[in-house]
């Protein structure tokens, strides 16, 4: 197990009222904290530190929030929790379409922050557990949990923490439907269950990688109404 | 000499149905027909019955001849018996004999021979009363027929008919076997006939019976041999048969019918010539008497009788072709003719002569034909006339309609007159609304001085024109020397030289009353064809004139009705556009020739398509521009997006088929609206929405988040954290009122109630203070430059801080990091201007003009927001505004430099400070 001091969090915003706001409350639960003024400054903070997670502002001068993660999600599969006070199931998708783990709206309390990133941070780093087999192996996709590796006909596919957890559960429960709220709960922790725009992405960015043709998914069916289900 | 032809029947266009002449013809074809029939019939019926008559008397004499035949052959055979049994006869006693055959040869002249044989059939003696030919005493005859059947009978008989050896001549021969008494054969005892005798005989008794009629009788033996004919070698018409002919020679079919026994009869050809033979059979000694006369004797009452009747039926149907032809040529034809003729009436051109002629021919005919064509005649000439007369009204109508110039009216209204009815003089006399009078409006052959001078006053109720006008009705004075009532006008009258006067009303309802009058220099009575003609045109002279005021009054109207829809069509702000169907531009206002870059002369006529390449070549995107035509073409609407002065504008695109008054399409129409101000409403309040909630948010998202931390009991803050967090809060709480001051005050600006409560204020304390605001550090960051001698300036201190606050923020945000920021104030002429600079990178030019819009976006995306909400310089313009100064960006090399001027207002009740 990690101890907290060993995971750095960087924290984007522009706003220095908020940005400090984070920044104390993660340092007193342990984290390490790194700040960044705007987009820039972000990615060059990302690269001189070994960074775990990122918090990062959508709204910021010169580079914006999503630019940033872009830019990110191009080196790496970092996880990365959006705050934006805009609340439109727009930008929240466009967002996580480019790659963002999670999404927090504001205004929010502390409570709510500690809580995702927990989430976000436990499915980052989830290591199997031992009756569960290492492999898992669903015609030519096959899942190591062990390396946290993907590979569909022997290449390997870059997946982001919460994308390997998502197929995982899924390949975990072949053949079955899942419904929204039990996929939510399971991978992204007990707290969600609603945000099921979160899978709609997801589902859409793990059929870009793993299917053969995204548009008529053969592996990721979607249960209209319900949820999705992995075809074996 | 040429052959013509007759000219034919006029072409029939009607069916059988309508046709009288097929229509009788069918009728006597229905009375004949049954007629003919049973003429026929009757015909068939008489001459059998006439032929059973002929055949019955023809029977009747063959069987009379038959019975005197037998009986004058049954005295010969009664003779041969007697002869018989006497003994010397038997015992062949020469000279017995002798006496014996001489009684009998000498009693009966037919007898040429009688002649005893003895059983061997040897001629023991024969005796003649006339030389004979040769003895033929001794000669063997028993190979003979008649010799070897008398062996056979004890009764007389008689032999066919045969030539004689000893007399040369035709006979038969009544035989008597002879018997002796122990009943052996002894020979025979012959009596020869002479067949000529008996030729004799049978004429004698054809004569005796019907002497009239010519008959030709044969009488046949037992083998079918003529033995006797009536016939004489003398009779011319008939060669009689030879004696001793077979019947069957001369006809087969005669010899046919000598078996079939009494009774029948058989028409058959003997020598060429046709003949009717009825058999009668003498059964004693199975002869024939047959009787024939020639067929047509026997048949030619039955002959004539149908005859008559074929006659008749000749004459029947003779009289009846004879009759349909008559109706044909005499009635039907020339009503035929003068149908076609009557049609033709009328039509275009003049009609053939020959037509005419013929119509003229029957037209001699005295009977009910004649009087028909006589009629159509007239009829014809009549219609002429008043087709010449429609023809000249029409034709003075056209001339008088043709133009809309109501003193041309008038001019060619007389002329026409002139033209109708041949007089020299004519006017139009109508009221005149200035002199109150009737008066005269235009003539034609009258003197001026007379027409100047004819003034009719409203109640001159012996006026002629006048009257005519008051009734309605054409009224005439036929001699103004006679008539009782033209005293008051015969000296005028005399004066300009007329007798006759016709005033007729013109029927007007839109112009003022007035009547057509007509003068005649001769006495003269209008006839009424002449009133009803001038009547008639009258009508339609009033109509022109009706036409003419109208116009007059319509189009003054309509030009200014025109002149007015131009101006305000031209006025619109909407580019308009009506095309027709070739795609071809009818009418384009002044903004429309503006969009498309040309002028608003040269626009009709152009392919609209022209046009369209025209405005589309401003469109950033031209593809997507050429797709929105297309869909407003298709849809009726789109939006257009164009390049225009340099920013872009947005044109909604609305097109449209338009329709005359009966709903006829007579083109196109499109109106292109200039969109761009309420797209930019549009988008401004949706980018309100977002701003706002950002800005909002922001300080809130501070707030709750401290607020929880401090709430949190996982973590035990130290009381310097503590005190830091709620200034934090208490920070943000300021804010965000601020911001709400901000809105409101925006709010206010916008919608005009806005306070400015002015008072002396100190510039160098207000942006003192609101650099601190707005800057936390100013430092060596911001250098502030204050005149020694700035005036009081007397202003809304809370409104000029919260300007100066944002131009510094805006500075200091732009700027960037290392820029320092300074302030100057400065008076220019009866202001006070501030200005704040910066060395950042400056404004793009571009952006320049909207800077001062609120919520103007200088960039896009989401990094805009970050710069506030893009209130800050509205509120800065709203608030310098209504201190009635201005706000502007002043060009800088390097940097940007914003400035606003306040202009220096002393209050009138107090004295400017030394």
């Amino acid at each position: 197990m990690h101890t907290l001091r060993d995971i750095t969090v960087l924290v984007v915003d522009d706003a220095k009222s908020l940005r400090e706001f984070v920044r104390r409350n993660l340092d007193a639960r342990g984290y390490r904290v790194v700040t960044a003024v705007n987009g820039a400054d972000a990615l060059e903070q990302f690269h001189t530190h070994p960074i775990d997670l990122v918090i990062l502002d959508l709204i910021m001068p010169q580079m914006d929030g999503i630019e940033v993660i872009r830019r990110l999600r191009a080196v790496s599969p970092v996880p990365i929790i959006v705050l934006s006070a805009l609340g439109e199931e727009s930008t929240k998708i466009q967002a996580l379409n480019q790659g963002a783990d999670d999404y927090l709206t504001k205004p929010f309390g502390v409570g709510e922050l500690l809580a995702r990133v927990q989430a976000v941070l436990r499915r980052a780093h989830q290591s199997p557990t031992q009756s569960e087999p290492t492999i898992l192996r669903q015609g030519p996709i096959v899942l190591d949990r062990e390396r946290h590796e993907v590979t569909v006909d022997g290449q390997p596919v870059e997946l982001t923490p919460t994308e390997f957890s998502l197929l995982e559960y899924l390949m975990q429960n072949a053949g079955k439907v899942l419904p929204h709220r039990v996929i939510l709960q399971h991978v992204w922790g007990p707290e969600y269950g609603r945000e099921a725009e979160y899978l709609r992405v997801y589902i859409g960015r793990l059929r870009q990688k793993i299917e053969p043709d995204p548009n008529r998914p053969r592996y990721l069916r979607t249960v209209r109404g319900v949820g999705y289900a992995f075809e074996a | 000499m040429s052959l013509r032809l007759k000219p034919s029947i006029p072409h029939r266009d009607f069916n059988w149905r309508h046709d009288l002449g097929l229509r009788m013809l069918v009728l006597y074809v229905a009375f004949v027909l049954p007629v003919i029939g049973m003429a026929l019939y009757f015909e068939r019926v008489a001459a059998q019955r006439l032929r059973a008559d002929v055949e019955n008397a023809d029977l009747s004499l063959a069987r009379a001849i038959a019975e005197e035949t037998n009986l004058s052959l049954g005295s010969f055979l009664g003779a041969a018996q007697a002869l018989g049994e006497e003994p010397a006869i038997l015992h062949a006693d020469m000279k017995r004999m002798q006496a014996l055959f001489s009684v009998l040869a000498h009693s009966r002249p037919e007898v040429n021979l009688v002649y005893r044989l003895n059983s061997q059939g040897m001629m023991l003696y024969h005796y003649s009363p006339t030389p004979i030919k040769h003895s033929t005493i001794g000669v063997n005859f028993s190979f003979r027929d008649y010799f070897k059947r008398a062996k056979t009978t004890r009764l007389p008989f008689f032999s066919h008919g045969r030539i004689s050896p000893t007399t040369g001549q035709p006979v038969v021969t009544a035989v008597m076997p002879l018997w002796n008494a122990n009943g052996e054969f002894i020979g025979i005892l012959g009596i020869n006939i002479r067949l000529e005798a008996l030729s004799l005989a049978l004429q004698r008794i054809a004569q005796s019976h019907r002497p009239d009629e010519h008959f030709l009788i044969f009488v046949t033996d037992d083998v079918g041999k003529v033995i006797a004919t009536s016939e004489t070698s003398s009779a011319a018409n008939s060669p009689p048969p030879d004696l001793l002919t077979a019947v069957g020679d001369l006809s087969p079919d005669l010899g046919r019918v000598l078996y079939s026994g009494t009774g029948h009869t058989v028409l058959t050809s003997l020598h060429g010539q046709a003949m009717l033979f009825t058999v009668a059979s003498l059964p004693s000694v199975h002869w024939h008497v047959l009787v024939g006369r020639s067929a047509s004797s026997a048949f030619t009452t039955a002959e004539n009788f149908r005859r008559a009747i074929h006659l008749a039926l000749l004459v029947v149907v003779g009289t009846g072709v004879l009759f349909w032809l008559a109706l044909m040529w005499q009635i039907l034809r020339p009503l035929e003719e003068m149908a076609a003729y009557s049609r033709s009436i009328g039509e275009e051109g003049p009609h053939p002569g020959e037509k005419r002629l013929a119509i003229q021919r029957l037209g001699y005919r005295p009977d009910q034909v004649g009087h028909l064509a006589r009629t159509l005649l007239r009829m014809e000439a009549d219609i002429a006339a008043r087709m010449q007369e429609l023809h000249t009204l029409l034709e003075t109508s056209t001339a008088v309609a043709s133009t809309l110039d109501s003193a041309t009216v008038l001019r060619r209204i007389l002329e026409q007159v002139e033209r109708l009815l041949g007089t020299h003089k004519c006017a139009i006399i109508a009221w005149d609304e200035e002199r109150q009078a009737f008066v005269v409006r235009a003539s034609l052959g009258l003197s001026e001085q007379y027409a100047q001078r004819l003034v009719i006053a409203r109640d001159e109720f012996n006026s002629l024109t006048l009257r005519a006008i008051r009734t309605g009705q054409p009224l005439q004075i036929s001699d103004t020397e006679s008539d009782p009532t033209a005293t008051a006008i015969r000296p005028r009258a005399r004066a300009e030289g007329y007798r006759a006067v016709l005033a007729v009303p013109l029927p007007t309802q839109h112009t003022p009353p007035a009547a057509l009058v007509v003068y005649y220099p001769e006495p003269h009575t209008f006839t009424r064809r002449e009133i009803d003609l001038l009547t008639s045109f009258a009508n339609h002279a009033a109509m022109a004139i009706e036409n003419a005021a109208l116009f007059a009054r319509s189009d003054a109207r309509l030009q200014e009705q025109t002149r007015r829809l131009e101006a305000l069509i031209q006025s619109m702000g909407d580019a308009l556009l009506l095309e027709d169907h070739q795609g071809r531009v009818l009418y384009a206002n002044r903004r429309m020739a503006a969009l498309a870059d040309l002028n608003a002369d040269e626009m009709t006529g152009v392919e609209v398509g022209r046009i369209l390449r025209r405005i589309l070549a401003h469109a950033p995107d031209p593809t997507a521009a050429q797709a929105a035509v297309s869909r407003a073409i298709e849809e009726g609407m789109a939006e257009i997006t164009l390049q225009q002065h340099g920013r872009l504008a947005s044109w909604l695109m609305h097109v449209f088929s338009v329709t005359d008054a009966q709903g006829i399409p007579i083109g196109r129409g499109q109106i292109w609206k200039d969109i761009t101000e309420s797209r930019e409403v549009d988008r401004m309040k949706a980018s309100l929405i977002s701003i706002v909630s950002h800005e909002l948010r922001t300080p809130l998202a501070a707030i709750k988040g401290y607020a929880s931390t401090l709430l949190a009991d996982d973590v035990e803050w130290d009381p310097e954290s503590q005190r830091e967090f709620l200034q934090t809060i208490s920070d943000e709480t300021d804010r965000l009122s601020a911001l709400v001051s901000d809105l409101l005050d925006l709010s206010r600006i916008e919608g005009g109630s806005l306070k400015v409560e002015r008072e002396p204020i100190d510039l160098a304390e207000i942006i003192a203070e609101a650099a601190q605001n707005a800057h936390p550090s100013p430092g060596k960051y911001l250098e502030v430059h204050l005149p020694n001698d700035l005036p009081t300036v007397y202003a809304d201190g809370r409104q000029i801080g919260v300007v100066i606050r944002n131009l510094i923020e805006n500075a200091v945000k732009y700027g960037g990091e290392g820029s320092p920021v300074r302030v100057s104030v400065a008076v220019e002429s009866d202001a006070v201007v501030v200005r704040v600079e910066d060395e950042g990178p400056g404004i793009p030019a571009e952006h320049v003009p909207y800077i001062f819009e609120s919520f103007y976006r200088v960039e896009s995306g989401l990094t805009q927001q970050a710069s506030g909400a893009g209130l800050g310089l509205a509120i800065c313009r709203g608030f310098v505004e209504a201190h009635g100064g201005k706000i502007w960006v002043e060009p800088r090399a390097k940097g940007a430099c914003l400035a606003f001027s306040l202009p220096l207002l002393r209050p009138s009740n107090e004295e400017s400070s030394p």
